[in-house]
């Protein structure tokens, strides 16, 4: 293994590093951790259905199962599920979108008209009985009416766990009255408190000074996660108890709910945060500046880092009126502005990789030294995604796999978020194709 | 059959969640994480019963803990640290220390879960890395979080959000195109994405040891965490075309955008599939755009220019009703709108209030707090908050004596060679100024004490 056979010291960035009295132990774990291929998987005796409809927090959810061993079985009508045709710029593969393709691992496709046949929900009802988990987004109550809902199936399957995702959920007047209300990522986003927090100053003109939408479907995604997550506290209590139950999603809660701040902050502030730009509410230095040639991002937030940055930008002249963190911070937006423009007067004078260098020659030294305080000050080029796929990082640790399919060709995906040293998560296949194992399913569970 | 939402009322009952089992009783998680990151997987642990037991150093404590936006407290305490930190066991002791290297063993080999996020290679020097804890309980389950990974290149780089958000490239993508600002995810989400995922790993690890009895080494980055989130690289490989970011309005779905209303207020919009595009076209009263070639069908209105005109022709719209009436007209016809939801608004909605997903909790040492909860609501199982932050080295005795088995004198022993410790005289550390710990029965080895 090439990694530990480097003879040149590495550059080590912290004052706490080197070899352990358990080096030949970590080493082994190191290796395990490096080849993930056919190791166990976790859920390998999980069955799901997928029956969600034009919401991707569904399919993303169950994508994450997929990639720890589950079989999913996505159901979709003959047409395909809607969210197949939900692409940046209709940008598609034989009909099929980006995003759907991303999320298609590990995944079987059977078509079932659950929506207008009362055949296919009587096959979808038997397919329930051996489910050990369902995934819907139907409006509340949707499927209960068709007598496909949790109260049904969960009569002759009492293990079942069932993730209903809607924007309001399954309980509450407002959930009843809004059940008709589609979901979608941009909603999820400016409902659930995302978009008030992401954006332009007020100062700024219109439209940059309006609540932004984050690049991505970070909405979806945090509902998928969050569905996932939910799916395995409810697995849990299951391998404890054998019994089932209902997890709720509600797309409103996914930002609010995950970080907390809109109801903490809400209550002790009693009035809501404005848009800070660029800026961050508690840290400073804490985002990216201008340089020679391009963007730097600079994270110096502590005192000691913030310290280390003024000494390799030579403003030691700033230090006295921005000693502490509450110096920084923007609550006297002028004077943070005013520290702003004063570093980045610095930063155009380097480039990116410039700046990077002197940060980690200051931070290398300071690991050594009493004298400098532990300062480490942190520089990054800012990264596209594109560009980030070729960094020797992400090659050394597998994050990207080039899968092959029938349809679709030979393309990239991201892979194995997480490594586990027993039973880590695998891509298996990536494939999109409507209908693909009715006969396999129909064979296997009917 | 009974009405669906008189049964759902019942199966998801706010009232009743205190009386509902938790579905990790008993399990006991040793956790050395801080700021925000590991802080928040082992929260969400906490929240679903397991012991969590928070070490950090005698009279510094975590770093997060005197880190208020603004600069803000509310009552000593950092109010955005409560929700990170809620249920856990709060102990400080000093890991320079053999006493406290000794404990900290004795503690792991009843321990199921240990979680770190030092610098990569940190806890295996300080002795309490996987190896070590490993020796002593071989069935551990033991989560490593770092921004880049713990083997690799760049193992060694420290790392914030901010840094796994411009090296994953989620920062370039937020923002609005031929711009040179990039805004990144409000409220640190770059550690709260990969300290969801961190949850969501450990339960994988936990369902993988309840089957086969083996325990196991896990590795999350942040950064990987982010990629997993993006398009972009699979886009790239099949296009060859870099994504470019795009404002308030989202590329892959039709009509989407973030709107401006006749009243000044802000909402978002979309049409998911082509019968909610008929639906606002009815909601517009433009029946002739389904006729257009430009948006006949669901990929064709997608194309850059398709969807330009499109957002232009919705937007003028928006312009001349109020934010209400958008989303009347939408739940009328079955299209998404919801408006820009700001904090205040967050914590005093009705519909989060009834759901559960803020709750006003009481707690025993800070008074009346709006604390969120997660969106997965379990019928069965449900999270609950049981209370919140609490000052630096509040649990001491009481994990000590309770959880570990040592007695009141070994105690008491730890305490005057500073092996353990508590706070300093800083906001974030120590208890509210009205508060009086000698008559805390808790602080006090657990004992009744008179209040």
């Amino acid at each position: 293994m090439s990694l530990f056979k480097k003879k040149s010291k590495e550059k080590v960035y912290t004052r706490y590093s080197g070899a352990s009295a358990n080096i030949s132990l970590w080493k082994e774990t190191i290796e395990k951790l490096m080849s993930p291929e056919g190791r166990p998987e976790v859920l390998d005796d999980i069955m799901i259905l997928d029956v969600s409809s034009a919401n991707f927090s569904g399919i993303i959810a169950a994508s994450f199962f997929a990639e720890f061993g589950a079989e999913v079985i996505k159901v979709e009508p003959p047409e395909g599920d809607p969210c197949r045709k939900m692409t940046p710029f209709g940008k598609n593969v034989k009909g099929v979108g980006i995003p759907f393709i991303v999320e298609g691992r590990n995944k079987r496709y059977m078509t079932l008209d659950i929506e207008n046949s009362k055949e296919d929900r009587e096959t979808f009802s038997a397919l329930a009985r051996k489910a050990d988990i369902i995934i819907e987004s139907y409006p509340a109550g949707k499927m209960d009416s068709w007598g496909t809902g949790y109260r049904q199936l969960s009569e002759k399957n009492s293990g079942l766990v069932y993730i209903a995702i809607t924007p309001y959920g399954q309980y509450t007047a407002k959930a009843e009255k809004f059940s008709a209300l589609p979901d979608t990522d941009i909603t999820t986003q400016t409902g659930s408190g995302l978009s008030a927090e992401i954006g332009d100053m007020i100062t700024e003109p219109e439209p940059y000074n309006w609540p932004l939408k984050a690049g991505s479907w970070m909405g979806w995604y945090i509902s998928g996660l969050s569905a996932t997550l939910g799916g395995m506290m409810a697995l849990l209590y299951r391998q404890r108890t054998g019994e089932g139950q209902m997890v709720d999603i509600a797309g409103m809660d996914a930002y609010s709910s995950m970080t907390g701040f809109p109801a903490s902050i809400g209550y002790t502030w009693d009035t809501p945060r404005p848009r800070i730009g660029l800026l961050d509410f508690i840290l400073y230095p804490y985002g990216h500046w201008k340089c020679k040639d391009g963007l730097v991002a600079i994270a110096a937030a502590r005192d000691q880092d913030f310290r280390a940055l003024l000494k390799i930008l030579k403003r030691w002249d700033l230090e006295d009126d921005y000693k502490f963190t509450p110096d920084r911070i923007p609550d006297i937006l002028e004077q943070a502005l005013e520290l702003h423009r004063e570093i980045e007067k610095e930063t155009l004078k380097y480039t990116a990789d410039e700046l990077a260098a002197k940060a980690q020659a200051y931070s290398i030294k300071a690991a050594r030294s009493k004298w400098k305080g532990g300062g480490v000050p942190i520089v990054m080029k800012i990264m596209k995604p594109e560009q980030a796929v070729s960094m020797p990082q992400w090659e050394l640790r597998k994050s990207f796999k080039t899968v092959e399919d029938e349809t679709l060709g030979s393309f990239t995906v991201t892979s194995g978020f997480v490594k586990m040293s027993e039973s880590p998560p695998q891509i298996k296949w990536v494939s999109c194709d409507i209908g693909k194992d009715n006969d396999y399913v129909r064979d296997k569970y009917l | 059959m009974e009405d669906y939402f008189t049964y759902t009322a019942k199966l998801f009952d706010q009232r009743a969640i205190k009386d509902k089992p938790e579905v990790f009783k008993g399990l006991r998680v040793l956790d050395f994480t801080h700021v925000i990151y590991g802080p928040t997987a082992s929260k969400i642990l906490a929240t679903y019963g397991a012991e969590v037991i928070k070490l950090e150093l005698p009279y510094y404590g975590d770093m997060w803990r005197p880190a208020s936006y603004w600069g803000k407290y509310w009552k000593h305490s950092n109010p955005i640290w409560h929700f990170i930190t809620q249920n856990k066991y709060f102990v400080a002791l000093d890991l320079k220390l053999q006493e406290a290297k000794d404990l900290i063993y004795r503690m792991a080999k009843d321990a199921d879960i240990v979680l770190e996020n030092f610098a990569p290679g940190t806890a295996e020097a300080w002795g309490v890395g996987y190896t070590s804890i490993s020796k002593v309980n071989p069935e551990i389950i033991y989560l490593s979080c770092s921004t880049y990974g713990q083997y690799g290149p760049m193992r060694y780089f420290p790392g914030w959000d901010l840094l796994a958000q411009a090296a994953s490239g989620v920062l370039r993508t937020n923002g609005f195109p031929g711009t040179d600002k990039y805004y990144k995810l409000p409220d640190y989400l770059g550690d709260f994405i990969p300290g969801n995922m961190a949850a969501l790993v450990l339960t994988m690890a936990l369902y993988h040891r309840n089957k086969t009895g083996q325990g196991q080494y896990l590795d999350l980055s942040q950064t990987e965490s982010m990629m997993r989130m993006l398009p972009h690289f699979t886009y790239h490989s099949f296009t060859g075309e870099e994504l470019e970011r795009s404002g308030h309005a989202d590329p892959s779905m039709v009509a989407a955008s973030i709107f401006k209303s006749r009243d000044g207020r802000f909402l978002g919009l979309a049409c998911a599939t082509e019968k909610q595009f008929e639906g606002l076209c009815s909601a517009m009263e433009k029946k002739e755009l389904l006729s257009d070639k430009r948006f006949s069908d669901y990929l064709e209105a997608l194309k850059e220019e398709n969807a330009e005109a499109l957002r232009v022709i919705v937007g003028d719209w928006i312009k001349t009703k109020d934010c209400d009436e958008v989303i009347r007209l939408a739940l009328e016809n079955g299209f998404a709108a919801a408006e820009v939801m700001d904090d205040h608004m967050i914590c005093q909605d009705e519909w989060r209030r009834a759901r559960g997903s803020v709750v006003l909790f009481d707690d025993d040492m800070y008074g009346e707090l709006a604390v969120a909860a997660p969106s997965a609501q379990l019928s069965k199982t449900p999270g609950r908050t049981k209370w919140l932050a609490r000052p630096l080295g509040y649990h001491n005795r009481y994990v000590l004596l309770n959880l570990v088995g040592l007695t009141e004198a070994e105690i008491e022993d730890l305490e005057k060679k500073d092996v353990i410790g508590t706070f300093d005289d800083k906001p974030g550390l120590k208890p509210p100024i009205y508060y009086h710990l000698d008559k805390d029965p808790i602080y006090n080895y657990g004992r009744e004490v008179r209040k």
